[in-house]
């Protein structure tokens, strides 16, 4: 009897943890939808036309409201956000896990304490590490625009990829590089056939995370962004500013689709090692 | 040493250890040295066991030969050819692992592959000698398996069979076998053997299980806190043992340690605590010894004893019925136990004589081994 209420009351709780977390999403998924150009929460009919909106199509809603200023601003911040995201994922997982391999390889002095430095961007304020960023670029005269970004970003990828993959290579087999080595292999054949693999679910991990994290970040972005390199968190950010429009939830809709299938993606790549 | 064992060590061999020293800083301070000059040579298809306590440097030898660790002093060598600065992976050696070290994401023929792989060899003749060897091992059809979907034995067989394919000059193995259940050691044991003898490898096997060393191995090395104490035939550490740590390591008997006395026809050795033993005649006297009484050389004393023949007053403790042999467990008056297993005639006797009675124990004087006292023995 007492068990069956508590088994309730633990449903219960899972139902509206679920509720809580995800209704806002939800609604911002089915408000792109909605045709009411005035008030978004009053539901007046279905339609694609915020999708066709933000992608610049003429629509009979855009004629009255014409919300996004421009679609080629927002294209534009779409292209920046994915050459920031592509090149840092790139450049930060290769950093990030070289360093994981070099701290897990060799003992040195202070390696504690270069570890812990390595945790601190990690663990740093957005606001801190953005000022910091910006007071260095223009100390040191570097342009504002997508490569500070992406130099930006990589100060604190590298940091999670490392570790993503430091977590990977502290529960790898260290008997497997020296049976490689032990079979006649070189430093390079055992690391691309055998600790490569071995390692590769962190590396991926650490690269979807990075390229997620990319693609979101506002708040370090929006210090160190040049004026004609907006990302799009910047842009929507500044779109908000003039009031909640309709599009929003259809970009949003957007984001979150492309990283439901990111996360996606790496359930699968990890279900396969 | 006798003349053909010298030409033997001349002749040459497969790999040679000479005076190593490793040290490793302990991390909690201090140094700990995990090879104290220890010297070994492996002849030409030979089975050499490493045994010894948790701790003396067995697996820390192994990694010396095989490249994992350098040594601070001394060399080792490999077929005559000086090792140091060799790295392992250009060093013709081969490990079995102690936890196997199979590599998970590959099959198993291709971890068996893996060295020939490394190696280069062209793809029809490493399928074939991968399908050879696993058949060898007896794991024929299991090429495609993971190895998360193999026992243990079977993962045991993997890699070994991975280690073989090169065809190294030397095999060593780290304590192989201690993950296997019982009866799976017994028939790996006999299994590792023939193959070591069909493929003419040297094998140098790693073991702290002194019954195993001694099924297996042409020769035995007993190691102690990085030192040698022995290396020799497992009957010769067993008839003849060099100190009293590889007397006390290797089998069940009682060890007494003394002075000799006496004349040259019936010596004795006389304990501190006043016990006295007959040893071979001949033993000269004013010698410190220790002397190395097994349960097979005692039996129930002749009302008479010969002269040939030493005699131990002692009193019965315990009887135990091991099936094959009995063994009887006596107090010697100093409170010393000894453990007498008379083979033959002597058992009957014994017998008879109920727990807590004295008995009378004979032994030929000639049969116990007395290991001369060396400086710091015990
Ligand atoms: N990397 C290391 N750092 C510090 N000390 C070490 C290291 N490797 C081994 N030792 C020490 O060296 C000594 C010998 O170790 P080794 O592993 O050779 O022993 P072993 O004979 O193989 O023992 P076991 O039978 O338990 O495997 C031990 O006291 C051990 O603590
Ligand atoms: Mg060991």
């Amino acid at each position: 009897m007492k068990r069956g209420w508590v088994k309730r009351l633990l449903s219960l709780h899972g139902v509206l943890f679920l509720v809580f977390v995800y209704a806002p999403i939800v609604m911002v998924v089915v408000l792109s939808f909605n045709s009411n150009p005035i008030n978004m929460m009053i539901w007046s009919g279905f339609t694609f036309d915020w999708y066709w909106s933000i992608l610049g199509y003429p629509t009979q809603l855009n004629e009255q409201t014409l919300y996004v200023e421009s679609t080629d601003q927002l294209l534009g911040a779409v292209k920046n956000s994915l050459i920031v995201a592509v090149s840092t994922t790139t450049i930060s997982t290769i950093l990030g896990t070289m360093t994981a391999l070099a701290l897990y390889r060799y003992r040195f002095r202070a390696q504690r304490f270069y570890q812990g430095l390595l945790y601190m961007p990690m663990v740093m304020p957005d606001i801190v590490l953005g000022i910091a960023l910006l007071v260095f670029f223009v100390g040191f005269g570097v342009a504002l625009g997508v490569m500070s970004i992406i130099i930006g970003h990589c100060t604190f990828l590298i940091s999670y990829v490392f570790v993503v993959v430091s977590a990977r290579l502290a529960g790898m087999d260290d008997t497997l590089e020296q049976a490689s080595a032990d079979l006649g292999a070189n430093e390079w054949v055992t690391f691309r056939r055998i600790t490569l693999p071995q390692i590769l679910p962190g590396v991926i991990g650490g690269a979807l995370l990075a390229f997620i994290i990319s693609m979101d970040d506002l708040v370090i972005t929006y210090f160190i962004a040049g004026v004609d390199s907006t990302t799009l968190p910047v842009f929507i950010y500044g779109m908000l500013r003039r009031g909640v429009k309709p599009e929003i939830n259809a970009i949003a809709t957007l984001m979150l689709t492309l990283s439901f299938i990111i996360a996606t993606l790496g359930l699968y790549l990890r279900r396969r090692h | 040493m006798k003349a053909d064992e010298e030409a033997q060590d001349q002749a040459a061999s497969i790999a040679e250890v000479r005076e190593a020293v490793k040290r490793f800083a302990a991390p909690e301070g201090g140094i700990v040295t995990a090879l104290d000059g220890v010297s070994l040579k492996v002849r030409p298809s030979e089975f050499v066991t490493l045994l010894g306590p948790s701790g003396c440097g067995k697996t820390t030898l192994l990694r010396a030969i095989s490249g994992f660790e350098e040594l601070d002093a001394g060399e080792v060598r490999i077929a005559g050819a000086p090792m140091t600065g060799v790295p392992p992976h250009r060093r013709p050696v081969n490990t079995v692992f102690q936890n196997y070290a199979l590599f998970p994401h590959l099959s198993v023929g291709d971890n068996v592959g893996y060295g020939l792989d490394v190696a280069g060899v062209p793809r029809a003749e490493r399928n074939t000698r991968v399908g050879e060897t696993l058949e060898r091992i007896g794991l024929d059809g299991y090429e495609r398996r993971r190895p998360d979907q193999l026992s243990g034995g079977q993962r045991q067989r993997v890699a070994l069979a991975r280690a073989i394919i090169n065809q190294p000059k030397l095999l060593l193995l780290d304590e192989p076998l201690s993950a296997l259940d019982r009866n799976l050691r017994k028939a790996m044991q006999l299994e590792l053997k023939n193959l070591q003898h069909d493929l003419g490898i040297c094998f140098v096997f790693v073991t702290h299980d002194q019954e195993e060393a001694l099924t297996m191995s042409d020769r035995v090395a007993v190691l102690n806190a990085g030192r040698i104490e022995q290396v020799a035939a497992p009957e010769t550490h067993y008839h003849r043992p060099a100190t009293r740590f590889v007397a006390e390591f290797i089998g069940d008997g009682a060890l007494f340690s003394g002075r000799v006395e006496g004349p040259a026809k019936d010596p004795v050795l006389v304990t501190a605590d006043g016990l006295r033993f007959a040893v071979a005649s001949g033993t000269p006297a004013g010698q410190e010894a220790t002397l190395l009484l097994r349960p097979e050389h005692l039996e129930a004393a002749p009302k008479s004893p010969r002269a040939s023949h030493g005699v131990i007053e002692a009193r019965l403790e315990q009887s135990v019925f091991l099936g094959a042999l009995h063994q009887f467990v006596c107090r010697l008056a100093n409170g010393a136990t000894i453990i007498a297993a008379p083979t033959g005639a002597g058992a009957g006797n014994l017998s008879e004589v109920a727990i807590g009675d004295s008995i009378r124990l004979a032994y030929r004087r000639d049969q116990p081994h007395l290991i001369p006292e060396v400086g710091d023995g015990a």
